[in-house]
């Protein structure tokens, strides 16, 4: 469940049609991983993320704390040998928080880019394909939403839900945040309804699942990577935010966002700078690291966008 | 061109009332409502005090009701009483957090403008020189540290451990009149407008580099280059024009993304803004202050995108709406 | 049918009709020696676990206090600071929150006056007589006082006061006070509109006015304590508009007869008071108060460098400040107990839908909690808390267990007849296989009689920092036990009060707080079997006889009765345990060395503020 572009990317050529590519040895994916890693940034960046996923993923190995643990006894301790990061208002163990924190937050930023991403590519695949009457509703409903103040919707959502797990809350991200990448997907399949291989396709009868499937979203596929990548990251934002101002996944569930929302508490931001600026930096440099690869793939991709 | 913005209005209407739909229903369905929660402040108090009150205030008829009576007030400019704040009227509260979540966004806008532009410009004159780097690598960070860890750091830096900048607030003192009150009133909008404008402030500098590039290669500039123009000529009188056409549409369009950083910043901050009072009276179920802040968001994103479009027309002649 | 509660005055209000009760004091030395015994009691009743700490703290300070005042200065400003703002409705009869009460405890006063020891003493009144029966009180006003416009204060005030709030429309328009004003004569015609003529307050003459209750009253001094509101502001408004009119809320429209005016405000920053020259109790020293809006964060910072003089109401200073505040040398501290309590309530039954839907409190249609509902469980948890150890660590000291529920500084707590519950979880172990609650399938967890899985849910709200922190410890002190607990999410309060009170769900324990008044220790409205507050559904008729006996005439006029009565009742109540209360934090008031003559009460710290000066 963690996220992985890499293998997004490897996976997909079986797809590729062949039909209006130029006889070259290589598929377009082939050339853009080879684009892509030319781009030392991106590698590192990329690299950088996967060590990120890997130590969240074996937090159990890093350490031996429980995140949840509540202990009377050592409640806002400063680091010590046992408690690194020292430990917050219950006595629970920062430094497991963070590593666990880390687990929800990118569970929640890939669940949620997923999930709009499949939103946006089945009402931008129906939008972008049939057109008219099809498009102009979803493109309405795309422009309203995109229209309307998105926090104050999240937030009025999320007040008046009773329990917030990380199901409910991905999909009211999900939910509220749909139409951009909705667009670009329809705008992309808009560029490519009237070439000749489509053209073709529909000559010889193939039926619309198939074009779709065989020919729409693996020519979409570079814009749809690019910006689910750099959604990702948004989202990672995006739940931070919600949970520091006390909107998001409560606690005792770790998450970076939450742990950061302890600095509202002065006595923890001014005396204990070990508790909320790690997770602040994880998601800096976790946000950091997606957007650099997000670069590299949207050069990858769009190697013309390079020459800028 | 005045009919089309006529008719951009009137699709607002709709879309309004769309908004106000969905919030209210959101709103209806939440499990208790303002009195609820004041109710045990004070046992002393009767809960029947509360049933009646309920009564005397239509919470207890049925949604559509209420909801016609919300919007007919509205349309005649009454938003109602706060739930919460005993007896003061929406209107009353918003108005003076409005104005401050107004100048807030104005400065930062302002520190982003003034900031973002000569940078972007001069990065994309003189691209991979060492500001060009430099300002390429503020854009990534920029872009990438939410805003609230930045406002958290702004505080405990500046504020806690240097003392240049108040932490909180708007001004002072009372009493404060003229130049005074006005100083006073940006000392204490550096820290939220900074933070507030750090996103805006990447995202145009990013923008303006690639639009003055872009403009910089293009036909016409390459003419006019040819043709003798001044190097500062040529700039100011067809770069400039062209690369701030998206700029500024841009920023039409950023208004929602702005007033919602400002909802974060101003938590961050306790402003006494819309956005610290939307958190708190979507806590604490004052719906009638919900609604009204929801409308204010709703129209001012709407008025954003229209403003993108007309100036979009004003500065690209080419460009004609009917 | 709910019953009003009669718990006495809201602290806040009480705080309110301070003011007086000079005549009763000496001078000032005397003022400040009287306060350092009432220190040292406080302390010793409320922080006995704290000793060394507090205790001492204290009375350096109160000595400090002698040695430096030398005599009052005229003038000097100073600077308060609370932390959220006043929602701005600035009249006693409307505003419901503790914020509002910082000014208006300047501003406005009552007819009578708590002292330290709760009674009450003279106010805008010097004296009053009762009759027998206790069905009448004439009070004789203060002459000469007069409203901060410069008009004199009648009896006429007096009548308009509680005839506003008995007025109909008076709760349509947002008060809420109607505890003041239903025991008095033809209340209910006059609420319903049935008459013009208001019977139970008449002014006698322009100082005398006379109380006429329904029923012999036990709480008569309280219910004639309540902040009187200036007649000749308000006759020609109509009750449903004063909430919204300018002497409701406006700096320098909203008039009262206290030794400070309301004269300024930067809405959500300032609020300045500047003092009342013509105050009847003489001129106060001080120029002006103002009151700053400050963030916890900045709060300590601003104290230290003497930008602001001191942090009181309502909150104070928090337990974790408590040593960097006492490190500073120009700071003094006056710790005390708060009233009030943070419980950890156990649902003995759940209400029907039916009964949910239509508002319905009737015990005969309750549905009993299985495992909850049995004394020996509810017990045997209440083994497994160690109430000292979340007093010492998450409230570092600041606090004190408390075993009824009854404010401590009540006349009236009485804890020798309550069991006192600690961490002993073999008595907590012995109750449970009493009770037939053992770990039948050896998963390390108790299963029910049945031999069936047993999980206690525990259900906590959101908007208490140390009530929140204390939910995962408690949690995990009864799983301590071998009992499941299923923590839940924590509930904003709003939802979480809705749940509470229908109570058709599942719930087992739930945590909540309540902040009592220091009027009258009357627990009815919060513990009785059909009190809306009784979340637990608790019904037990020994414990509502002896709640309704305490408070019935005659018997209840005499105060050693009552304190039989309710000493037997907080037996009932910690056997039968509603509700295990959990403690009673203390509040921390800190404030400049250079602010002399303050003399807190246990109610609040904005006592005699015309007394107070600065040395510089």
């Amino acid at each position: 469940m963690q996220p992985n572009p890499q293998e997004t990317l490897s996976t997909q050529p079986e797809l590729t049609p062949g039909d209006n590519q130029k006889n070259t040895s290589k598929s377009p994916f082939q050339l853009a991983f080879r684009r892509f890693l030319k781009n030392k940034m991106a590698v590192v960046s990329l690299i950088f993320l996967l060590l990120i996923v890997v130590i969240c993923i074996l937090a159990p190995v890093f350490t031996d704390q429980d995140p949840e643990l509540t202990d009377l006894f050592k409640i806002e301790q400063g680091p010590t040998d046992e408690h690194i990061l020292g430990t917050n208002g219950t006595g629970q163990d920062n430094f497991s928080r963070l590593l666990y924190g880390g687990r929800i937050s990118l569970l929640v930023g890939f669940s949620a880019m997923f999930f709009t991403l499949t939103i946006g590519i089945l009402l931008g695949s129906l939008a972008g394909y049939y057109g008219g009457k099809v498009d102009s509703i979803i493109m309405r409903a795309a422009d309203i939403m995109l229209m309307l103040p998105f926090l104050v919707l999240t937030l009025t959502i999320i007040a008046i839900l009773e329990k917030i797990t990380i199901p409910i809350f991905v999909t009211i991200i999900a939910v509220t945040s749909w139409p951009n990448l909705t667009r670009i997907i329809r705008g992309t399949y808009l560029s490519l309804r009237e070439q000749e291989f489509v053209l073709g396709a529909r000559a010889i009868g193939a039926s619309d699942f198939r074009i779709i499937l065989k020919h729409f979203i693996p020519n979409a596929i570079g814009p749809i990577i690019v910006n689910a990548t750099l959604m990702m990251a948004t989202y990672i934002i995006i739940e931070s935010a919600l949970s520091f101002i006390g909107f998001g996944i409560p606690q005792p569930t770790p998450t970076w966002g939450n742990m950061l929302s302890e600095a509202m508490n002065v006595r923890i931001l001014r005396d204990h700078p070990e508790a909320w600026i790690p997770p602040g930096i994880a998601i800096f440099v976790t946000v950091l690291a997606i957007n650099f690869i997000g670069d590299g793939l949207r050069d990858a991709f769009d190697p013309k966008s390079k020459q800028r | 061109m005045y009919k089309y913005i006529i008719r951009r209005i009137l699709v607002f209407i709709p879309m309004l009332f769309a908004l106000t739909v969905i919030v209210f229903g959101l709103a209806q369905a939440a499990p208790g409502d303002a009195l609820t929660g004041q109710q045990l402040a004070d046992p002393r108090v009767d809960p029947e005090v509360y049933e009646k009150q309920r009564e005397a205030l239509g919470l207890n008829d049925p949604i559509p009701v209420q909801y016609a009576k919300w919007i007919s007030n509205v349309a005649q400019g009454d938003f109602g009483k706060s739930l919460v704040f005993n007896g003061r009227s929406v209107a009353d509260l918003i108005e003076a957090r409005f104005a401050n979540t107004l100048y807030l966004g104005i400065f930062s806008l302002f520190i982003t403008i003034v900031v973002a532009i000569p940078i972007g410009i001069y990065s994309a004159r003189k691209p991979y020189s060492l500001l060009d780097y430099a300002a390429t690598g503020f854009g990534f960070l920029g872009l990438a540290i939410p805003n609230f860890f930045f406002g958290l750091i702004a505080i405990y830096v500046l504020s806690i451990n240097l003392g240049w900048f108040p932490a909180q607030g708007t001004l002072s003192g009372p009493g404060m009149a003229g130049f005074e009150a006005f100083f006073s009133r940006l000392h204490h909008m550096v820290l939220p407008g900074i933070t507030l404008g750090l996103a805006g402030t990447a995202t145009y500098m990013r923008y303006m580099r690639s639009e003055v590039l872009d403009v910089l290669g293009s036909d016409y500039i390459r003419t006019a280059k040819a043709k003798g123009m001044s190097d500062s000529n040529v700039l100011y009188k067809h770069t400039l024009r062209n690369a701030l056409i998206p700029i500024i549409t841009l920023m039409g369009f950023e208004i929602g993304v702005l007033l919602s950083g400002a909802v974060i910043t101003e938590q961050v901050f306790q402003y006494p803004g819309l956005g610290t009072l939307f958190i708190s009276s979507v806590t604490n179920r004052d719906f009638p202050v919900v609604m009204a802040i929801t409308l204010i968001l709703g129209i001012l994103i709407l008025i954003g995108n229209l403003l993108a479009d007309i100036f979009y027309s004003i500065v690209d002649p080419r460009i004609r709406y009917d | 049918m709910i019953k009003r509660s009669k718990f006495s005055l809201a602290i806040l209000m009480l705080v309110l009709v301070l003011g007086v009760f000079l005549a009763a004091c000496g001078g000032d030395s005397d003022d400040n020696n009287d306060n350092n015994n009432n220190d040292d009691q406080t302390n010793d009743q409320t922080n006995d676990n704290n000793d060394d700490n507090s205790n001492d703290s204290t009375n350096d300070e109160g000595n400090d206090n002698d040695s430096a005042s030398g005599e009052p200065q005229m003038g000097g400003k100073l600077v308060g600071a609370m932390d959220t703002a006043p929602a701005g409705v600035f009249n006693p009869i409307f505003y419901e929150e503790a914020y509002e009460a910082n000014i208006l405890d300047f501003t406005h006063e009552g007819l009578l006056s708590q002292d330290d020891t709760l009674q009450f003493g003279p106010g805008l009144a010097h004296d009053w007589d009762i009759n027998e029966d206790n069905t009448e009180i004439t009070l004789y006003l203060e002459e000469g006082v007069k409203w901060h416009d410069g008009e004199d204060f009648t009896a006429d005030d007096v009548v308009f006061t509680y005839r506003s709030i008995a007025s109909p429309g008076y709760i349509e328009a947002g008060g809420v006070r109607t505890e003041y004003v239903d025991k008095l004569v033809g209340y209910e015609d006059f609420v319903n509109g049935d008459t013009d003529e208001f019977e139970g307050v008449v002014a006698e003459d322009e100082l005398t006015v006379t109380f006429k209750f329904a029923q012999p009253n036990v709480t008569i001094l309280k219910d004639v304590a309540f902040p009187i509101i200036p007649e000749h502001v308000f006759a020609d408004v109509p009750i449903g508009e004063m909430p919204e009119h300018p002497g409701t809320l406006d700096a320098g429209e909203v008039i009262g007869t206290g030794p400070f005016m309301f004269t300024e405000m930067l809405e959500r920053e300032q609020y300045v008071l500047e003092k009342n020259p013509d105050y009847w109790q003489g001129e106060p020293y001080l120029d002006s108060i103002t009151w700053r809006i400050v963030e916890g964060s900045v709060m300590l910072g601003l104290l230290e460098n003497g930008e602001i003089d001191f942090i009181a109401d309502p909150n104070g200073v928090a337990a974790q400040d408590y040593e960097s505040v006492a490190g500073l040398d120009h700071i003094k501290i006056h710790e005390q107990a708060d009233f009030g309590y943070q419980l950890m309530g156990f649902i003995h039954n759940h209400r029907t839908a039916e009964d949910a839907e239509s508002g319905t409190i009737n015990p005969d249609n309750w549905v009993p909690n299985e495992d909850m509902g049995d004394p020996l469980v509810r017990q045997a948890i209440a083994w497994t808390i160690d109430r000292q150890a979340i007093v010492d660590q998450l409230l570092l000291g600041h606090g004190s267990v408390i075993n009824a529920p009854i404010a401590q500084q009540f006349w009236a707590y009485d804890e020798s007849a309550a069991t006192l519950y600690e961490k002993d979880l073999d008595k907590a172990a012995e109750l449970l296989d009493e009770a037939g609650y053992v770990d039948a399938d050896g998963d390390g967890y108790r299963d029910t009689p049945d031999g069936e899985e047993w999980v206690v849910n525990l259900n906590y709200p959101t908007g208490n920092e140390l009530r929140e922190r204390s939910a995962p410890i408690l949690a995990q002190m009864i799983e301590e036990a071998g009992i499941q607990v299923d923590l839940r999410q924590p509930k904003e309060m709003t939802a979480y009060v809705e749940d509470l009170t229908n109570n058709t769900g599942d719930w087992d324990i739930y945590l909540l707080g309540w902040s009592l008044g220091s009027g009258d220790p009357d627990p009815s409205g919060l513990w009785r079997s059909q009190d809306a507050y009784n979340f637990g559904r608790w019904n037990n008729p020994d414990s509502d006889q002896l709640i309704a006996d305490a408070i019935t005439p005659p018997d209840a006029f005499e105060q050693s009765y009552r304190e039989e009565v309710y000493s037997e009742w907080q037996g009932y109540f910690s056997e039968d345990l509603p509700a295990l209360l959990l403690y009673a934090q203390n509040k921390i008031y800190g404030f400049n060395e250079r602010l002399n003559g303050v003399n807190p009460m246990p109610y609040g710290f904005n006592n005699d503020p015309h007394l107070w000066w600065v040395s510089e």
